[in-house]
């Protein structure tokens, strides 16, 4: 039965692409400049300003109507897929609760690590409410930005803005500080990509100097799980658990530089990570003598990398589905 | 800027008035011309950045060294803090313990401090459930501590793990869990609702054992507490200091630190509980009715449920740590300055709606004998200076006293109920007579030290906790409740305020004044 | 004569049950009992074989008469008794030459002309009852474990019945005092069973359930014969609990307050609604489904229960019987008693005994005549609810 209905429907495609053919063939007849001219060789065309990548104007996607939109996508397509995917538990929301509570919240800087795409979309879901209306999401303008289509999408659905992760361009950075000073909470990717080999990469300085510049507080989080659901290079998503863990609103000291600032968030982030992976009071102990595991790993190379990494998944909330669906019993 | 609290004289134009009913409301229509109500102060502002006030209050404390400096590597700390009596309702996560425990565990790590201990200070309350305790703790302190089995409950019958510190003047013993003891430091980390709790009474109570409780909680004691409110006129916290004063000599150092509340008790839909009859507005009219009906028609059960859900959105008012007396003073400025009201002179009748909680059924059903201790134990002893009611007079309670009661927190109660009440109400007979027996049943031993049982000797005191009530008042009238329940507590029934006051009449006279006490929210009448 | 009497006819025995339902006066009106005027009942033995006339004077109306005509019975009896009969066997009588007797219902071995199993043996004495369940030899008296079911001797309901110089103790005492006797002798019997358990005990615990007039004699007949034994009964309502405490009890509660009463006076636990030791000896007055489980609740491991109220079919969970070894015991008839101190009277001695001493007349709560037994059935059906205890027909004025 179903053979046959597989049969008819090539025979179909088949027919279609007979009679597209045949509609087509009269527009070979017309060239240039009925097409786009070819470059003759040995002559440079000089880069146009595209408008897509870090230039990308993303003002139409907070316009009401855009606003409204993305409200049932958030609400609906992109909470089911979280739902379905990665499962999430939600702690620390409690640390946010005193400004959540205020009747005009500050924009907040929320500062997560970043295994996988599904990331924004589980931190979407995961901020609370009061921050989610406003809420924009940096992001790559070299991935997500240089397609009219992704760029489109991208900034529609998650509120994206283009930042240029080669160069720190004043452009999308002003354009951020702007926004944070207008009321919109970022999520920003410290990591500045994802995760290369499933450990965390070093911090770069994007939420540490937005905060210096526009004073918002920079919320640490720590994502566990998404890496091995949908990591980089995987073709397609393992669903499985993920745990989002919100850290304590931070502020840089009166005379702290950036970099030091960047830095304790990078403690923070840690230090939840650690959080997450055993418990708070172990978590703070090693803090106190910095002895949390570090987010980028080991310091050796190699295989003992990726082994060093599976151990580490099997404390987190990914590892619990792995070992729940082991078909044989754990020999140790 | 809230308004403060004040008296209502009552007219021809005054609305009915709000009165609890356990776990609904009615509105009473009191008398014109002879009548007056007692309106709570509202909710004073609360403290926005809740971290940093504890925090800044644990680096700067009063009369002691800053915490970071009494924190030492190789150091034993226990955290000790209130139980689920604690705050009434529930407040909304993260509590304020949390908040405090949280600020001591990072310095406390900070400093290297491995040994560390948190205990619950339950008294000879029921042991919390766990999701109690993550509901206090929060989660991180809970999954960070419970499964090493370094957060766990006081135990007041446990002679193996408590031991004695000393004796007062007068001989009363003061006996603490064994760990608080024998701790370089301890923090308590208190939520101060009313004036009654805090100060000496944290640590005295909530790691003391059974013998050491015995001592002050005894009707000779608790009839000459004039009020629970007001200490310094309380035997009770006298008994208590004494033995504060023997911690403080002979026991371990105690850090104590102190929050006060607002009385921002009810969210929305339940708003319109805290407000002034004649403000309320369409909506708030809509949805007292339609909440009063609805509940009305569904099972006793749900209706529990549903009252026992509210999460109230309290905010700080203050915070204060360091040396417990001091300390218990300026916590009482700050609680005195959210309840205290104003009211001129006695009065014949006093009525109060009882609502469905009280600090021993958190979480539980509001049986007979906590009707009694709420009306008479804590409700009277809003005052400060003199009772609302003269000697004498009667006290109106609206409540529907059902004889219902939880069987896992409750055991004793209804034993004490079953047997006590129908042989005595007088707290001195009964506690010469039956508390002792109580106190050693060995079963309710088992049920208070492995389930959520409270102690078996704790219905006595919840019943001796209205004596001075039971004393002064001429006649207790609780009106829509179950006639023979009622009578066995020792009280008039009455359908309705009609009626009670027609009772009432042939004590206190045709002419007589009557006193409402406006709650929610929690008001200390100080009456000159 | 007129009298009382049942027949068997299955639809009114139905009718009965289904409307006892909804009241026990109507219950009465379609019921198989009926007033109306019945044969003389022939002599059932030779002259000389001890039959006496007795003229009733008054007549109780027992719990398991009013099971009978409600049709709640059970069908175990359908071959012990012979129909149609006259109930009543609560009765005091006065025999022709005006002496005041008390019956002792049972149609023991005796007024069968049968061999008793040992000398001076009541008639409820023996370990077969074939002789309750055959005709006599020579045919003039049908089946009937005791009069009041015997088609042959009448009943107490009637102004007169045969009844055999066994069953006959002449007493010397007001009439509504005697009409107590019997019901008295059941609870003693009750009573003393309980002794066994208890022997070498110190301070033994035992549980009335149910204080109507058998829970009554019970406490009466504890408090005579076992004085060292905590009392405790559970009774519904206040005048059977006022009276309980006046006869002797311990502790009087409230029904549904009896588990905790018991756990109590054990200092036991309760694990899943059971106490883990509690009585040593529960004595089930009531007989329903319910008070027998409650009874098992209560009692203490290797105790024993006594079923004295009668409990036709019930439903019942045994594991905890099985698991606590509890020994469950009937308790119907009277006979011949071992006291604490080894002495051996006879149940009705000890019955008559215990009447004075209580004053049981108090007890009996209002007397109807024959004529107005709708309303009697229906009194004694509902006794506890309106306050009564026991209530008996009055024949002392009766015309036959």
């Amino acid at each position: 039965m179903a053979k046959k209905s597989l049969r008819r429907a090539q025979q179909l495609a088949g027919s279609a692409e007979q009679a597209v053919r045949a509609a087509a063939t009269p527009l070979r007849n017309f060239g240039f400049p009925y097409r786009a001219p070819t470059v003759p060789r040995g002559v440079e065309v000089p880069a146009e300003i595209t408008g897509l990548g870090a230039h990308y104007d993303t003002g139409w996607a907070r316009r009401p109507v855009a606003s409204f939109a993305r409200g049932l996508i958030t609400e609906g397509p992109i909470r089911l897929a979280t739902r379905l995917l990665t499962n999430p538990e939600i702690v620390g929301h409690d640390r946010l609760a005193d400004l959540a509570r205020l009747d005009d919240p500050p924009a907040l800087i929320f500062a997560p690590t970043h295994h996988s795409h599904f990331d924004t979309g589980l931190m979407i879901r995961a901020i609370p409410v009061v921050w989610r209306r406003d809420l924009v999401v940096a992001a790559a303008a070299d991935y997500f930005f240089d397609k009219k289509w992704k760029a489109a999408i991208s900034a529609l659905s998650l509120n994206a803005i283009p930042i240029d992760r080669e160069v720190t361009g004043r452009a999308s950075s002003d354009l951020l500080a702007a926004l944070i000073a207008d009321g919109h909470s970022l999520v920003i990717y410290p990591e500045g990509g994802r995760s290369q080999d499933g450990w965390g990469q070093e911090f770069k300085g994007g939420a540490a100097y937005l905060s210096s510049k526009t004073g918002a507080p920079v919320v640490p989080v720590f994502i566990d799980g998404t890496g091995a659901i949908f990591g980089k290079g995987m073709k397609r998503p393992k669903p499985g658990r993920t745990k989002v863990v919100f850290g304590r609103p931070m502020l840089a000291d009166d005379d702290e530089s950036t970099r030091r600032f960047n830095a304790r968030i990078e403690r923070a982030v840690t230090t939840l990570g650690d959080e997450a992976l055993t418990d708070y009071w172990t978590a703070r102990q090693r803090a106190a003598t910095g002895d949390n595991p570090p987010l980028t790993g080991p310091e050796f190379t190699g295989w003992r990398r990726d082994w060093a990494l599976a151990d580490r998944r099997k404390l987190g909330a990914a590892g619990k589905r792995r070992r729940q669906q082991r078909p044989w019993p754990d020999l140790g | 800027m809230p308004r403060p609290g004040f008296v209502l004289d009552v007219d021809r134009s005054t609305p009915p008035m709000l009165f609890w009913r356990g776990e609904n409301f009615s509105l009473e229509k009191l008398p014109a011309d002879r009548t007056r109500v007692i309106y709570p102060p509202e909710p004073l502002p609360g403290i926005d950045d809740v971290d940093g006030a504890i925090r800044n209050a644990l680096l700067n404390p009063l009369d002691m060294d800053p915490l970071p400096a009494l924190l030492t590597p190789g150091m034993k700390l226990t955290i000790c803090f209130d139980d689920a009596s604690l705050s009434l309702p529930k407040m909304r996560r993260p509590d304020t313990r949390q908040r405090i425990i949280e600020a001591v565990l990072e310095l406390a790590a900070e400093a290297g401090v491995d040994d560390v201990h948190l205990i619950a200070a339950l008294g000879l309350h029921r042991r919390m459930h766990d999701y109690e305790l993550r509901h206090v703790l929060g989660d991180r302190i809970f999954d960070a501590f419970h499964p090493r089995g370094l957060l766990y409950q006081h135990d007041a019958e446990d002679y193996d793990n408590l031991s004695v510190i000393g004796e007062t003047d007068e001989g009363e013993v003061v006996e603490i869990s064994k760990r608080v003891a024998e701790s370089d430091l301890v923090v308590y980390a208190n939520i101060n609702q009313v004036a009654m709790d805090g100060g000496w009474k944290s640590i005295t109570t909530g790691v003391a054992s059974y013998r050491c409780l015995s001592y002050h909680h005894n009707p000779a004691t608790l009839q000459n507490t004039r009020s629970l409110m007001d200490r310094h006129h309380s035997a009770l916290h006298h008994s208590l200091w004494r033995m504060g004063e023997v911690l403080r000599e002979h026991g371990p150092k105690i850090f104590t630190v102190e929050t006060t509340l607002n009385t921002d008790t009810f969210p929305s839909p339940f708003d319109f509980l805290a407000k002034r009859e004649w403000e309320w507005t369409a909506k708030d009219r809509a949805t007292f009715l339609a909440t009063q009906k609805s509940l009305d028609r569904v099972p006793v059960k749900m209706r529990r449920k549903i009252m026992h859900s509210i999460e109230s959105p309290y905010r700080m008012t203050g915070v204060h740590a360091g040396f417990t007396p001091t300390v218990h003073e300026k916590t009482l400025e700050n609680v005195y300055a959210q309840h205290l009201v104003d009211v001129e002179g006695q009065t014949d009748i006093l009525t109060m709606g009882i609502p469905y909680i009280c600090p021993y059924n958190p979480e539980g059903i509001m049986n007979p004998i906590l009707v009694m201790c709420m009306g008479l134990g804590y409700l009277f002893n809003m005052y400060r200076g003199k009772p609302l009611v003269r000697e004498g007079g009667v006290i109106i309670m609206t409540h529907p006293t059902y004889r219902d009661f939880h069987s896992v927190h409750h055991p004793s109660y209804i034993d004490f109920f079953e047997e006590v009440l129908p042989d005595t109400t007088d707290p001195a007979v009964m506690s010469e007579k039956w508390e002792a027996k109580y106190a050693e049943d060995e079963w309710y031993r088992h049920l208070y030290r492995t389930g959520n049982a409270y102690h078996g000797v704790h219905p006595f005191y919840a019943w001796y906790w209205g004596a001075h009530g039971q004393q002064h008042a001429g006649r207790v009238i609780i009106v829509g409740g179950d006639a023979p329940t009622v009578r066995r507590l020792g009280f008039t029934p009455a359908s309705t305020m009609n009626d009670a006051l027609e009772i009432a009449a042939d004590v206190v006279g045709r002419s007589a004044s009557i006193t409402h006490l406006h709650v929610p929210s929690v008001l200390v009448a100080d009456v000159k | 004569m007129r009298a009382l009497q049942v027949r068997r006819t299955p639809v009114k025995l139905g009718m009965a049950r289904i409307t006892s339902a909804l009241s026990p006066a109507a219950a009465a009106k379609v019921g198989p009992l009926e007033l109306r005027r019945i044969d003389d009942p022939v002599r059932p033995g030779g002259p000389d074989a001890g039959w006496q006339q007795v003229h009733t004077r008054l007549s109780g109306i027992c719990g398991s008469d009013l099971a009978l005509v409600d049709g709640h019975a059970s069908t175990y009896f359908e071959d012990w008794v012979s129909f149609p009969f006259v109930p009543g066997h609560e009765v005091v009588g006065e025999l022709d030459d005006g002496t005041t007797v008390v019956l002792e219902p049972v149609l023991g071995h005796a007024a069968r002309g049968v061999a008793p199993p040992f000398d001076g043996a009541a008639p409820g004495d023996g370990d077969d009852y074939a002789h309750l369940a055959t005709p006599s030899a020579d045919g003039l008296l049908e089946p009937g474990i005791q009069t009041g079911f015997c088609c042959s001797t009448g009943g107490g309901w009637a102004p007169w019945f045969w009844a055999h110089d066994s069953q006959l103790h002449r007493v010397d005492m007001p009439d509504e005092r005697a009409v107590l006797v019997e019901p008295f002798a059941a609870g003693i019997h009750a009573a003393l069973l309980a002794l066994p358990t208890i022997d070498g005990v110190d301070d033994p615990i035992i549980a009335v359930l149910g204080a109507g007039t058998m829970g009554l004699a019970t406490v009466a007949g504890l408090a005579r014969y076992v004085p060292h034994a905590q009392i405790v009964v559970g009774a519904r309502y206040p005048h059977q609990q006022a009276l309980a405490r006046a006869f002797g009890a311990t502790v009087v509660v409230a029904d549904r307050e009896l588990l905790r009463a018991v756990r109590r006076a054990a200092g036991c636990h309760v694990v899943g609604g059971q106490l883990t030791s509690g009585a040593h000896v529960t004595i089930d007055a009531v007989g329903s489904n319910a008070s027998i489980g409650d009874a098992l609740a209560i009692t203490r491991p290797r105790g024993r229960v006594v079923l004295l109220g009668m409990p036709a079919d019930v439903s019942l969970d045994l594991t905890g019987l099985w698991h606590r070894e509890t020994e469950l015991k009937g308790a119907y008839t009277y006979g011949t008693e071992t006291l604490a101190d080894g002495t051996r009277p006879t149940t009705f001695q000890l019955a008559i005994d215990t009447t004075n001493h209580v004053e049981a007349e108090r007890l009996l709560s209002a007397t109807y005549r024959l004529d107005d037994h709708v309303d009697a059935l229906a009194h004694a059906a509902t006794a506890g609810r309106r306050g009564a205890v026991k209530i008996a027909f009055d024949l002392r004025n009766a015309t036959s």
